[in-house]
């Protein structure tokens, strides 16, 4: 049995184990249709419930895991793409662009806070929710940088996501937001990627817009985090 | 080859941002210095997206895949989570709430001020 346990710590147990859990979770949320079946977090249920029923420890399972954890920075570099092939439509509304985005960073890590020392939650995790509004990896960086629970900060964002990815069109209504540039920021600036594929749907310009409201409030919350954290 | 070129030019970026980020005096994380580098290097034309597609395509297609890892390590934290999920779940939903609206208001604000300063400057 032990000489099991040692092949659970191969690099290849943990790759090919997160492989199939993300995949399954990509099935459930086609058959189903539904926001809330987020494959990224279906995928971390499933691989928490196989270790802690097999008993493998977390370590054996992050040989594995660091590996696909190296290629986060990376990926982060390349949203630098996805503005980029946006610039014309970031320079045509720079400052509604820059207002919302800058506005909407400011909101919502003082709100976290404030909420944070109402419910009495400790440092380590008020710094991992502090930046929970903007894309998971600038928000692990910012946590990690600031002494955050850095697994906390991306469970908070996907939930984030999430909810800003189902309530988008309510809110929409509620606040009477008629202009599709408006709404697209304004899903983007609240919940990050995860919206984003909300928007997409809702049309081209709320796509586009909370495309570029992940990388403005990205780097706005890391310069506003800098300055008071 | 191609995709290997592709992989080099971006984690000689993201090598490059590492350096970047501990000459920096300041606490700037070095996944977005990346971010920032790569646009300037599109920017000026050093880059074309043409050198980079193919693997920027699918770092960005799989980007939720990359963070299973940092999710499952919440697994270390079970004690911690179990003790404010309520508080963390209201913090969610309030703070979501809160910064769309805060910033659908102020992008009419602007655009409603912007509206008015062409109006005065016909």
């Amino acid at each position: 049995m032990s000489d099991l346990y040692e092949l659970f710590a191969s690099p290849f147990f943990g790759i090919s184990l997160s492989v199939i859990a993300f995949w399954i979770g990509i099935r459930i949320q086609k058959k189903t249709g539904l926001v809330a079946c987020n494959p990224l977090i279906i995928a971390i249920v499933l691989i928490v419930g196989v270790l802690l029923v097999f008993h493998i420890p977390y370590e054996s399972y992050n040989v594995g895991g660091s590996l696909i954890n190296l290629f986060l920075a990376p990926a982060t570099a390349c949203l630098a793409v996805s503005i980029y092939t946006r610039v014309e439509l970031l320079k045509k509304n720079w400052l509604p662009i820059l207002v919302g985005c800058a506005v909407g960073s400011v909101t919502s890590m003082g709100s976290v806070y404030g909420l944070c020392r109402l419910f009495r939650l400790d440092e380590s995790i008020t710094a991992a929710l502090i930046p929970k509004s903007v894309t998971t990896p600038i928000a692990v960086s910012i946590s990690g940088t600031h002494g955050g629970i850095t697994s906390i900060t991306v469970v908070a964002v996907i939930l984030t996501g999430i909810l800003g990815s189902i309530l988008a069109p309510t809110l929409i209504r509620l606040f009477r937001v008629e202009d599709p540039m408006t709404a697209g920021l304004a899903i983007g600036a609240c919940s990050h990627a995860v919206g984003t594929s909300k928007a997409i749907e809702l049309g081209e310009t709320e796509g586009a817009m909370s495309g570029l409201a992940i990388g403005m409030c990205g780097i706005l919350t890391v310069v506003f985090s800098m300055l008071v954290m | 080859m191609k995709i290997i070129y592709q992989i080099a030019i971006i984690f000689s970026i993201c090598w490059v941002s590492q350096v970047i980020e501990k000459l920096l005096p300041i606490d700037f994380p070095a996944s977005v210095i990346g971010m920032i580098l790569l646009f300037l290097l599109l920017s000026i034309g050093v880059l074309k997206i043409e050198h980079i597609r193919e693997k920027s395509d699918f770092l960005l297609a799989n980007m939720a895949f990359f963070f299973i890892p940092a999710g499952v390590s919440v697994i270390n934290y079970f004690d911690v989570l179990k003790s404010s999920l309520l508080p963390l779940l209201a913090i969610c939903v309030i703070t979501t709430v809160v910064t769309f609206a805060a910033t659908a208001y102020s992008i009419k604000l602007t655009l409603h001020l912007m509206r008015k300063k062409e109006n005065k400057d016909v």
